[in-house]
């Protein structure tokens, strides 16, 4: 499916995190789309909605009140239609254990949330392109693993 | 084994009585037959000597008469008569009792018929004789005559009477040829039998000898097992009971009393005078699981509370099982132990065991607060500082833009503190899974980690080969990679980095560093060719953020070396360092082989 | 019963072109990976019925002419990265002389449309054609850095670790065991 834009939705309960994601893709060069969700209820409703426009990449944070990222990984990793996007695990520090559980849980990517501005651009930017790119060139999406 | 024995001791004894009863039985009999041979021996002698004796006095009458006779022939005195006439009775009745005498020998009796004859014949010539004397004349040779015929029949008489002696004497010799070899077998027999019966009796004698003394023994073994047995239950403060599966009697020892608080054997022992003494709320519990007691072989220990007399509450536990005792009778034996000491002991235990969860909990909670909730705020204030450095620094006085660098310097400080101390605590033992690894593959793991610096630095890695241990995986990697690490980053300038890795197995006792015993273990040697330390300070080195350089020199917060000792002590292993000042630094570390 | 899948992408979009292409009814001819051509003039609306349909497969039809070249970069690149025989030039020199056309042009363009650079690109393919090596075959790192045409083992660890973030055994470890926990779960 093209489109001129990359939709991109990030569900993170933090208000600050919110601010620094939107304003990140803001000043990237990249033509995205940015949704917020404020928990995983919020994300799951917009994501089983059959009207809704699916993420290219969708960010999740895994420590959100009613539900929290790895429930609803896990919820739409056993959707089919849901199938291909790419979720990037969006979260502060975990240790090797929790994030390799990610992974195996069906996570492409996992982002430690960074404390330098400048550096959450280079990191989205990053995963964006790198998702366009198996997005566009047919890469067998399932070896899609990132860690930044 | 002993019973068994015992048992056929009795068989045999009352195979001994038996055999010793017909023995004597036997005795007895032969004794009386021989008795009653004497007897008919000697009642047939007398008869001998009897017949004999009237035959004499037959014929000692006979010669009366004849006596009596010739002196009247001689002297023509009628008082010479007087024998004459007497004999006739005389020897009338002695010739009735030779007869009874020998009535049952038809010999006799024929020769007696003879004898009648002859004596007849006697007395016929005698009374003739006489007649013819009493006449005025006679005739000398008819005296004669009659004489001669008279003596004849005298001599045929007493031939006759020696017939009969001799005949008698021949009967008499007969009848004792006849007991003569009973007489002679039957002492023969006697002695044999008593012999016999003696031999019997000594072996019975030594055997009951012996089995008394088994028994004695056994009496004295018993006694002392007893005695042991009930010291065993006083000391290990438990009693024993046993309940009879055939008279469904109960049985206490005393101790078992003792437990309850009692005096021994105070009650008469059974199930409802104990349950007397269990704690209302577990009465029903103990009934349950005594209603087993009569019908299973096993019963499976119980616990339950009993208050004592004194007011007591102790906690008891009874099990039990059926037990075949040598007579075939099925008992059923129990104990009874006083185990408060080991519940309140457990339940100690668990308190403790909970605390020390709820304090787990609390820094498990810790660790969340640490890495979550103050990182949170600490990544805003590097991020919004960073914004407004790139939005804003230009706007900044120089002061201004002089503490907002320091804030920067410091925040980045405090999070990689908060970042080490979140390591740190992470490395620990709980829920953490040993697995077996080979430490080949994590070295290659750390290495490929390093990978940028060991390319950055040309270093060269050697390694020999390591063990397949139970470890946790992610730590012992991260122990090569904590070590390796050091040794890249503390690497002597313009000097390629050598670092070997070697492993062998030694005993504890053989090694410097190791206490003395004969534990084994792998010991693996991280050592480079870097700047090494001072071996003063090889405790320091260790310990949580200490650090011998300045964070000018190098980079880091001296949690490396900390983490690495905590991830080998998890493994119940030891790490120790040596050091030469601008040299390098070896690493050793030791992990058990189990 | 479960089944696994393997993809051959070029094999599969050839086909479904070549189905729909003959339902459509028109002459044609597949020239390459990306590009066939009609050997008739073909009406606008059919045309476009033919994009329809192809867009359900996920095939777009690409208009651009910028966009028509790029993807030629990429299937050069591709082309380039899969096949064993190593180059004997720099891989810029290769594909300006490839496809005719100056290097600076080729990656202006190409950065354009794609968001990233020619040498990322290449990176990113090689990347992708180790991780197939290393689930799928049996060579260790030393065998796939040679085919892949790195210079050493630690520059192929060096690359992987860069664009993904993770060692290579590590990734090895996530794959299988995600594997074992989509068995586990299904």
């Amino acid at each position: 499916m093209t489109t001129e834009y990359i939709n991109i939705c990030l569900a993170d309960d933090d208000q600050d995190d919110r601010l620094f994601f939107t304003d990140a893709f803001d000043e990237l060069k990249i033509k995205t789309k940015v949704s917020t969700f404020n928990d995983g209820v919020e994300l799951m409703n917009y994501l089983n909605d059959a009207d809704s426009v699916l993420p290219n990449v969708l960010f999740l944070d895994l420590n959100m009140p009613k539900k929290n990222g790895l429930e609803c990984l896990l919820e739409i990793k056993k959707n089919e239609n849901l199938n291909d996007i790419a979720i990037a695990i969006y979260s502060t520090s975990s240790s090797e254990e929790h994030i390799e559980e990610t992974f195996i849980n069906g996570a492409n990517i996992y982002i430690k949330k960074p404390s330098d501005f400048e550096t959450l651009k280079k990191i989205l930017a990053e995963v964006v392109t790198i998702n366009w790119q198996y997005h566009t060139s047919g890469l067998n999406k399932d070896n899609f693993l990132m860690r930044m | 084994m002993k019973d068994v024995q015992l048992r056929n001791s009795t068989i045999f004894l009352k195979i001994i009585f038996v055999i010793s009863a017909a023995v004597i039985f036997f005795i007895a009999g032969i004794t009386f037959k021989h008795i009653t041979v004497l007897k008919k021996s000697s009642k047939w002698v007398e008869q001998s000597h009897n017949v004999n004796m009237e035959l004499e006095r037959l014929i000692s009458y006979l010669k009366d008469a004849e006596t009596g006779q010739r002196g009247y022939i001689l002297t023509n005195d009628k008082s010479f008569l007087t024998p004459y006439t007497e004999s006739k009775t005389l020897i009338r009745d002695s010739y009735k009792k030779v007869s009874a005498l020998t009535e049952n020998s038809r010999t006799q009796q024929a020769n007696l018929k003879n004898l009648l004859f002859y004596i007849n014949k006697r007395q016929n010539y005698l009374s003739k004789t006489l007649y013819l004397t009493q006449q005025e004349n006679y005739d000398k040779k008819i005296l004669n005559n009659y004489l001669i015929i008279g003596k004849s029949a005298m001599d045929s008489v007493r031939t006759k009477i020696e017939n009969m002696m001799s005949t008698q004497q021949n009967l008499l010799q007969n009848r004792q040829e006849d007991y003569k070899s009973t007489m002679n077998y039957t002492p023969l027999l006697i002695y044999l039998t008593l012999l016999v019966t003696l031999v019997l009796i000594t072996i019975s004698f030594i055997k009951m000898n012996r089995d008394l003394v088994k028994l004695r023994k056994t009496i004295n073994t018993l006694s002392v097992a007893n005695e042991a047995s009930n010291l065993a239950e006083v000391v290990g403060g438990f009693g024993s009971w046993q309940y009879n599966l055939e008279t469904n009697e109960y049985n206490f020892s005393d101790n078992e009393y003792r437990l309850l608080g009692v005096k021994p054997q105070s009650f008469k022992p059974s199930l409802e005078e104990f349950l007397k003494f269990v704690h209302p709320d577990d009465i029903q519990y103990v009934i349950d699981n005594a209603k087993n007691i009569p019908t299973n072989s096993i019963l499976p220990p119980f616990t339950y509370r009993i208050i004592r007399k004194d007011g007591e509450i102790r906690y008891f536990r009874t099990l039990g099982r059926v037990v075949t005792i040598a007579s075939g009778e099925r008992t059923h034996i129990g104990t009874t132990s006083d185990v408060t000491e080991e519940v309140y002991a457990n339940k100690f235990i668990e308190d403790r065991n909970r605390e020390l969860e709820s304090n787990n909990k609390e820094l498990t909670a810790f660790n969340y607060i640490a890495s979550h909730d103050l990182q949170e705020p600490l990544r805003k204030i590097e991020t919004f500082l960073s914004r407004l450095v790139t939005k804003d620094y230009s706007n900044l006085s120089k002061s201004g833009q002089q503490y907002v660098t320091s804030i920067q310097s410091s925040a980045q400080r405090m999070r990689i503190l908060i970042e080490d101390l979140l390591q740190f605590s992470r490395t620990n033992k709980t829920e953490k899974v040993f697995e077996d690894a080979d430490l080949n593959s994590l070295l290659e793991n750390a290495k490929q980690e390093l990978t940028q610096i060991i390319e950055e630095k040309q270093a060269i890695i050697e390694s020999s080969e390591l063990p397949t241990l139970k470890v946790i995986p992610f730590q012992i990697q991260q122990l090569f990679i904590n070590l390796i690490g050091n040794s890249l980053k503390y690497s002597k300038e313009n000097r390629t980095p050598i670092i070997k890795i070697t492993c062998s197995k030694i005993v504890a006792n053989d090694d410097e560093f190791l206490p003395n015993n004969n534990m084994k273990y792998h010991k693996i040697i991280v050592e480079d060719n870097g700047i090494g330390f001072d071996q003063e300070y090889v405790k320091k080195i260790f310990i949580l953020f200490s650090r011998l350089h300045n964070k000018n020199e190098y980079e880091g917060t001296g949690i490396g070396l900390a983490i690495c000792k905590k991830i080998v002590e998890n493994h119940q292993g030891f790490i120790f360092a040596k050091g030469v000042l601008n040299q390098g630094a070896a690493f050793f570390i030791y992990l058990p082989i189990d | 019963m479960k089944v696994h899948l393997k993809y051959n992408y070029p094999q599969l979009t050839k086909k479904i072109i070549q189905d729909k292409l003959s339902e459509l009814g028109y002459k044609f001819k597949i020239i390459g990976f990306g590009e066939f051509v009609f050997l008739e003039k073909i009406p606008t609306e059919k045309m476009m019925e033919l994009t329809e349909q192809f867009q359900e497969y996920g095939i777009e039809v690409v208009e651009n002419q910028k966009s028509v070249l790029v993807q030629k970069i990429k299937d050069v690149i591709v082309e380039m990265v899969n096949s064993e025989i190593p180059l004997n030039v720099k891989s810029s020199v290769h594909i300006a002389e490839k496809l005719n056309l100056s290097y600076v042009h080729l990656s202006s363009i190409f950065s354009e449309v794609t968001y990233t650079s020619i040498e990322n690109y290449i990176i990113i393919q090689k990347i992708e054609l180790a991780k197939q090596l290393i689930i799928n075959t049996d060579m260790n790192l030393t065998e796939i850095s040679i085919q892949l045409n790195y210079s050493s083992v630690a520059h192929l660890s060096t690359q992987f670790k860069n664009n993904t973030g993770m060692t290579p055994s590590a990734f090895q470890r996530i794959i299988a065991k995600r594997k074992e926990f989509t068995n586990n779960n299904s």
